[in-house]
């Protein structure tokens, strides 16, 4: 029997739960997501490759011939991809959700089912991009003879958790608030451009001013980023920066979340 | 028995003008100064449906019945009121509303049936019987984009029937089908009442609501104005479609035959009567017996080319015969402005014992809309047939030929 009236206080675990019962739907729409990305177009799942590779190949003239920036001993190519590959997951997974109950109107005014399936759904879609993007990396990495699966990239999971719990919270909120305010969506998009310059992917660590290093790290995507190189190009564990990023990104993720079941019964009405 | 749905006092408030607050309006609210105004699109409506009952809601445009659906999906959540439900429910509101153009008919049944509910497993168990169901066997793998809509109305409705819920919401979407897909539609839905599951269908085709549902609802204006059987509500809603026309004097949404179409008085039936084979007013007929049908109309404004037509029917709803005079290819003549006339229709009645009630109507020349038209406009009762039961006397003869030792 289920029940349905004017009062909306369900308690927290009953959310979880039809959220659990709704992972087929959550499987099935994710590879719908992932299929129709794809269908109709020749190079289809490879440009989940093409894109940031380009990206870092551009980053690549720039910043060897013209404007050449120090990396080490590291190709300046593989440390903009490391970089790159993680930050469009980022970027990408948080545009998608943001306009993901808009995009899907019809079917948020039409049909129930539990709302976070699409924005959820929307996030992992872009991981299954993040893994084909990887393969490049390890490609690259191989070239470059540079040492693969070594014992510290075993945080690269963890790594993954946390910027998948900071992803998802800074989805859900503006996902929710973007079917009230279509301004959402814009201001979302040029805040993540903004942001491009403001994470180290074209640049290292190294030429941030120290005296503001402390104040550039706390911004928990860099961290991220920065933690990944640190394991992948250089062998290192992460730096503490990356445990100050894990309360950021679950406070972000419990207030997504709230705030989405919270907004949810308007959806339909306002969307 | 627990009913499978209760729907008790239950009401929904949509904002007027935009549903979207702008900044001013929500400056006004933390003042309070009454700026916002709401539109009631349900309000205080309750009802509840039995296990393999059928419930009709009927009313006009606007009258609130999609949200009603929507509400009972829980698509939207209620104002004020509650909605009880038992057991699972299946929802189509709008057909193949999950499906996605570019993905095939394959892909998006499995798609649209776990949006509906399914588990993979039971889409798998079911997915033979949905395909033979639409019909689309050797478009399985195209895209539905390239479906037709016949087709993808098909598919939707196919999937949606196949969930197998105890409760199923229909909104008026067989439209789009052709007819034999129709009566497939309509043994489906009998197949899973008989199984026990409650269904709920809007629809703007009487014949439809009368066929399937044992019970009607007539919304008008978010009210439920009246409840009873199928049969009563059409006639309800009739009659409430016509008092609200005559008060309006203008083009007012009406639905049904002339189905989504606006009735307008620019003629009006004032009154029908039954005639006897003595020209006597009656209401009793003797089975097999001539009668004639009387419709005296006044005519409001110049119409060339009407259509009248005459409609028989069971008290249940069931057609018996119907006949327009565009069907019978009839010349009709001119009719001005303050001209008051008499139709007179000869029929055979070779009908068997029961009650008929009889509609009539008159439409525009290109079936746009109804001058008038008066549902169940008198009832009459059919004696004296004492060798067959049923309803229409085909007069048996019989013979015994012997064919052998």
């Amino acid at each position: 029997m289920t029940a349905t009236s004017s009062h909306k206080e369900i308690m927290p675990y009953q959310y979880l739960k039809t959220f659990f019962s709704a992972r087929e739907l959550l499987w099935a729409w994710t590879s719908r997501t992932i299929q129709a990305r794809y269908k109709q177009s020749i190079l289809g799942g490879l440009w989940a490759i093409i894109q940031p590779a380009a990206r870092a190949l551009l980053l690549t003239v720039i910043f060897t011939k013209f404007i050449p920036v120090d990396t080490g001993a590291v190709p300046y190519v593989i440390f903009s991809y490391v970089a790159m590959v993680p930050w469009m997951f980022f970027s990408t997974s948080i545009t998608d959700m943001v306009e993901c109950l808009v995009n899907n109107m019809n079917l948020v005014s039409k049909i129930y089912f539990p709302r976070e399936v699409l924005p959820v759904a929307a996030l992992l879609a872009r991981l299954f991009d993040l893994v084909i993007a990887s393969v490049l990396m390890l490609l690259l990495m191989i070239y470059y003879h540079m040492q693969i699966f070594t014992l510290q990239w075993l945080f690269i999971p963890v790594i993954l958790v946390i910027q998948i719990a900071l992803t998802l919270g800074l989805g859900l909120i503006g996902a929710a608030l973007n079917v009230f305010y279509r301004d959402v969506y814009h201001l979302f998009a040029f805040v993540l451009q903004l942001l491009f310059y403001a994470v180290p992917i074209i640049y290292p660590v190294s030429k941030v001013p120290e005296s503001i290093r402390d104040i550039y790290m706390l911004n928990p995507i860099s961290a991220i980023i920065e933690a990944y190189r640190s394991v992948i190009l250089h062998n290192q564990l992460p730096g503490v920066e990356l445990f100050r990023a894990i309360p950021i990104a679950l406070l972000l993720l419990l207030i997504g979340y709230w705030l989405f079941k919270r907004l949810e019964f308007y959806f339909a009405d306002v969307i | 028995m627990a009913p499978s749905i209760l729907v008790d006092q239950l009401s929904k408030r949509y904002r007027i003008g935009g549903i979207l607050p702008d900044f001013r309006s929500i400056l006004s609210r933390w003042r309070d100064n009454g700026l916002e105004k709401y539109h009631w699109a349900v309000k205080d409506v309750s009802f509840e449906v039995p296990p393999g009952g059928a419930l009709g809601i009927i009313g006009p445009n606007g009258a609130g019945k999609t949200t009603i659906l929507k509400l009972l999906s829980q698509v939207t959540y209620p104002t004020r009121g509650q909605i009880f439900m038992n057991g699972r429910f299946s929802a189509l509101i709008e057909l193949g509303a999950g499906f996605h153009p570019d993905l095939t008919g394959r892909e998006n049944i499995y798609l649209n049936g776990t949006i509906l509910g399914m588990k993979r497993s039971e889409i798998k168990a079911r997915f033979d019987r949905i395909v033979d169901f639409a019909g689309i066997g050797q478009y399985l793998d195209t895209p539905v984009k390239r479906y037709s809509s016949g087709m993808y109305a098909r598919l939707g409705f196919a999937i949606a029937a196949h969930v197998d819920p105890d409760i199923l919401l229909v909104d008026e979407v067989l439209a789009v089908g052709d007819y034999a897909y129709q009566v497939k539609c309509y043994a489906r839905m009998d197949e899973l009442r008989e199984n026990g599951t409650a269904l709920i269908l809007v629809s703007h085709n009487m014949d439809t609501i009368r066929r399937v549902c044992d019970k009607g609802l007539v919304l008008y204006r978010g009210e439920a104005i009246y409840q009873g059987t199928s049969a009563e509500a059409v006639v309800s809603y009739s009659e409430k479609i016509r008092e609200v026309a005559r008060q309006a004097q203008a083009d007012v949404p009406t639905e049904g035959g002339l189905s989504q179409r606006v009735m307008t008085f620019d003629a009006e039936i004032m009154d029908v009567c039954l005639l006897d084979e003595n020209g006597e007013r009656t209401s009793i007929v003797k089975s097999g017996a001539n009668a004639k049908v009387l419709v005296d109309v006044v005519f409001y404004k110049d119409i060339q080319d009407p259509i009248f037509a005459l409609a028989f029917r069971t008290p249940d709803g069931n057609r018996v015969y119907a006949t327009t005079t565009r069907w019978l290819k009839l010349h009709v003549p001119s009719f001005s402005s303050g001209e008051r006339w008499r139709i007179e229709y000869s029929v055979h009645l070779p009908l068997l014992n029961g009650s008929y009630d009889l509609s009539v109507n008159i439409g525009a020349p290109d079936f746009g809309h109804y001058y008038d038209r008066l549902e169940n406009a008198l009832t009459f009762e059919v004696v004296d047939a004492v060798n067959a039961k049923g309803i229409v006397d085909l007069n048996s003869k019989v013979n015994f030929l012997k064919l052998g030792a």
